[in-house]
């Protein structure tokens, strides 16, 4: 489990403490540009426009779903791996995972976090946000249950609130770490923060049951939550989104591209802050099997998808077919089919699999594929409704361009605020994974 | 007034809190910096009630999902092409959501509930029971207990006994 020998209990708290209390000038260097790019790129063209209407965006009359939306499918992909994964190799009792979940379950956080800034985007009038929620309001009516649109507001806000208590209660007795090596203002704040824990049996033995049934709850729930966004397609009568094998293809794709995000962010970790003791090749060489394994599974539902709309023969449906396969956006569906199915075959090789630096160069990789495939789904499907007359083409504004490159920044800031605020690594599951301390030893 | 016994290794702590419960301490806290079953074991803890909160928050969830889904229909009437007013299949989303939210929450309530947490005063601590020692916290101890808590304690292997006043 750990490449460098094993660290002590102290060992564990002063190195993981450390990362947030030490602040060198590179950290602050870092927030300010991600602060910038995110403010620059995604704020002031939102507000921008906020003045002119959607309008600025690339969307017409009908691709009336953009970049924004392919945007909102992606982040909300990339949050599954975190507190899904997590959940499940808790379950699992898989020891791996208490190194990695913490960052990963953050993960899951901020893209949530960065998913709904992109329906605020996309709805326009973004005032009005509160009309989605059921709850009373200056036309006296409720949402209608019956839109897949509402199925996404409650699964997301329903995954947002578990995954924050998820994340939040796994942190507590880290929380009293903190409290007790600061001082002053700091130690006043993670006094509340972790309710005074003190570790005591029953203070575990609580914990770890609320902990189980929190996991037990997320795992369906995460599982739901991409089914439902693949249905805002799926429920529509749109060539090329009427598929059923739509919830376990974007369910699929969500872990895929999620695990692929954790793989990512582990290799800045294990980097920035120095964590090569405790991020190690073992768990490189698991997350590559399970991103090997996933990458399979979407190729083989890739397939199945051109397989049924073939075999189906619709003429609007085999249209829309040829046009993703060989029309203009063709070259970014290929693009797809190689960073997201065949690169990933590399990770056979245990060389590959156990290479810090290959394995970032194909996590970054298959998000781009991934990134691609949402914007896939949503460009060459709506532009090209049934009708030749109606037929047309969606381009991204520089706007959206913008708008996206901003994200990114945005997941960054939210990232290196976290690092700060709450121990990256949970302090007291790598304990667990160390022998103890023996008399006889 | 409580007894602090630090331990450095695990077994010496486990064997004082088995010591002291089988010499009639019921008033103990066992504090380590990682969960430990044994020490769980040993205060009798089993299955936590906080079960019971998840399966209550459950239930209330899904009552509470499919009502507000079917009542809004009934009170905001939307007839879509002759189908029935309250439509079961994607009400059954919002019932099964809403089941999980509240699991969750109830099972957050259960646990500050159980646990005691937060905690409103203070009580015995030592902050290295949070990096790499093991304590146990004997509290009201009758004055001819004490002298027997501080024997086993110190039978056990503790590396000091601390005595410290508790807010009431």
């Amino acid at each position: 489990m750990f490449d460098h020998g094993q660290p002590s209990y102290a060992d564990v708290n002063k190195d993981i403490l450390s990362t947030m209390l030490e602040t060198g000038p590179r950290y602050w260097m870092l927030l300010g540009t991600s602060m910038s790019v995110a403010g620059i790129f995604f704020f002031m063209p939102w507000i921008y426009q906020l003045f002119v209407g959607v309008g600025a965006a690339g969307m017409n009359r009908n691709a009336v779903w953009g970049s924004y939306l392919s945007n909102f499918i992606f982040w909300i992909g990339l949050s599954h791996s975190g507190t899904l994964l997590s959940a499940v190799l808790h379950l699992t009792n898989s020891p791996w995972r208490k190194a990695i979940y913490r960052s990963a379950e953050a993960m899951t956080l901020f893209s949530l976090i960065t998913a709904a800034f992109f329906v605020m985007v996309h709805m326009g009038r973004v005032w009005f946000v509160h009309w989605t929620f059921p709850i009373p309001n200056q036309m006296g009516l409720w949402p209608n249950f019956r839109s897949p649109l509402m199925f996404d507001v409650m699964a997301i806000t329903t995954y947002l609130t578990a995954s924050s208590i998820f994340i939040y209660m796994g942190s507590v007795p880290d929380f009293a770490a903190v409290r007790d090596a600061s001082t002053g203002l700091r130690r006043r704040l993670y006094s509340i923060f972790s309710f005074g824990w003190r570790g005591t049996a029953r203070e575990w033995h609580t914990l770890g049951w609320a902990y189980t049934f929190f996991a037990i709850f997320v795992v369906p729930l995460a599982v739901s939550v991409h089914s439902i966004v693949s249905w805002d397609f799926a429920l529509s009568a749109v060539p090329g989104f009427h598929h059923t094998i739509f919830a376990p293809y974007f369910v699929c794709g969500a872990i895929y591209s999620g695990t692929a995000g954790i793989v990512t962010v582990m290799y800045c970790l294990r980097k920035f802050l120095k964590f090569e003791k405790y991020i190690g090749q073992v768990h490189l060489d698991s997350l590559g099997k399970l991103l090997l394994t996933l990458s399979v599974i979407w190729s083989y539902i890739n397939i199945l998808e051109l397989f049924s709309t073939w075999y189906g023969g619709t003429s609007y449906e085999i249209e829309a077919l040829m046009f993703k396969l060989t029309g203009f956006y063709a070259p970014l569906y290929w693009e797809m089919i190689l960073f997201c199915a065949f690169v990933p075959l590399l990770m056979l090789f245990k060389k590959i699999r156990w290479s810090w630096n290959k394995m970032l160069l194909i996590s970054v990789l298959i998000n781009i594929g991934m990134l691609t495939e949402r914007f896939i789904i949503v460009a060459t499907s709506q532009p090209r409704k049934f009708l030749p007359d109606s037929f047309g083409y969606y381009v991204p504004s520089f706007i959206e361009i913008s708008i996206t490159i901003g994200s990114f920044a945005i997941f960054t800031t939210l990232f290196l605020i976290f690092i700060k605020w709450v121990p990256a690594i949970s302090i007291y599951e790598v304990k667990e994974t160390l022998k103890p301390l023996r008399r006889d030893a | 007034m409580a007894i602090m016994g630090t331990f450095m290794y695990e077994e010496d702590f486990l064997s004082a809190a088995e010591n002291l419960k089988t010499s009639g301490f019921d008033n103990i806290s066992l504090l380590s910096p990682v969960p430990l079953e044994e020490a769980q074991e040993v205060l009798g803890l089993g299955k936590s009630p906080v079960r019971r909160f998840a399966l209550a928050g459950a239930i209330i969830g899904a009552i509470a999902g499919f009502a507000m889904a079917a009542g809004t229909a009934l009170v905001f009437i939307l007839p879509t092409g002759g189908r029935a007013i309250i439509t079961i299949p994607p009400y059954l989303i919002i019932t099964y959501e809403m089941t999980i939210l509240f699991g969750v929450l109830f099972t957050l309530i259960g646990f500050h509930f159980v646990s005691g947490l937060p905690a409103w005063r203070d009580r015995p601590y030592l902050p290295a029971a949070n990096i790499d020692r093991f304590v146990v916290v004997v509290e009201g101890a009758e004055a001819d207990q004490v002298a027997r808590a501080e024997a086993i304690i110190r039978d056990a292997g503790a590396d000091e006994i601390r005595h410290v006043e508790v807010d009431q």
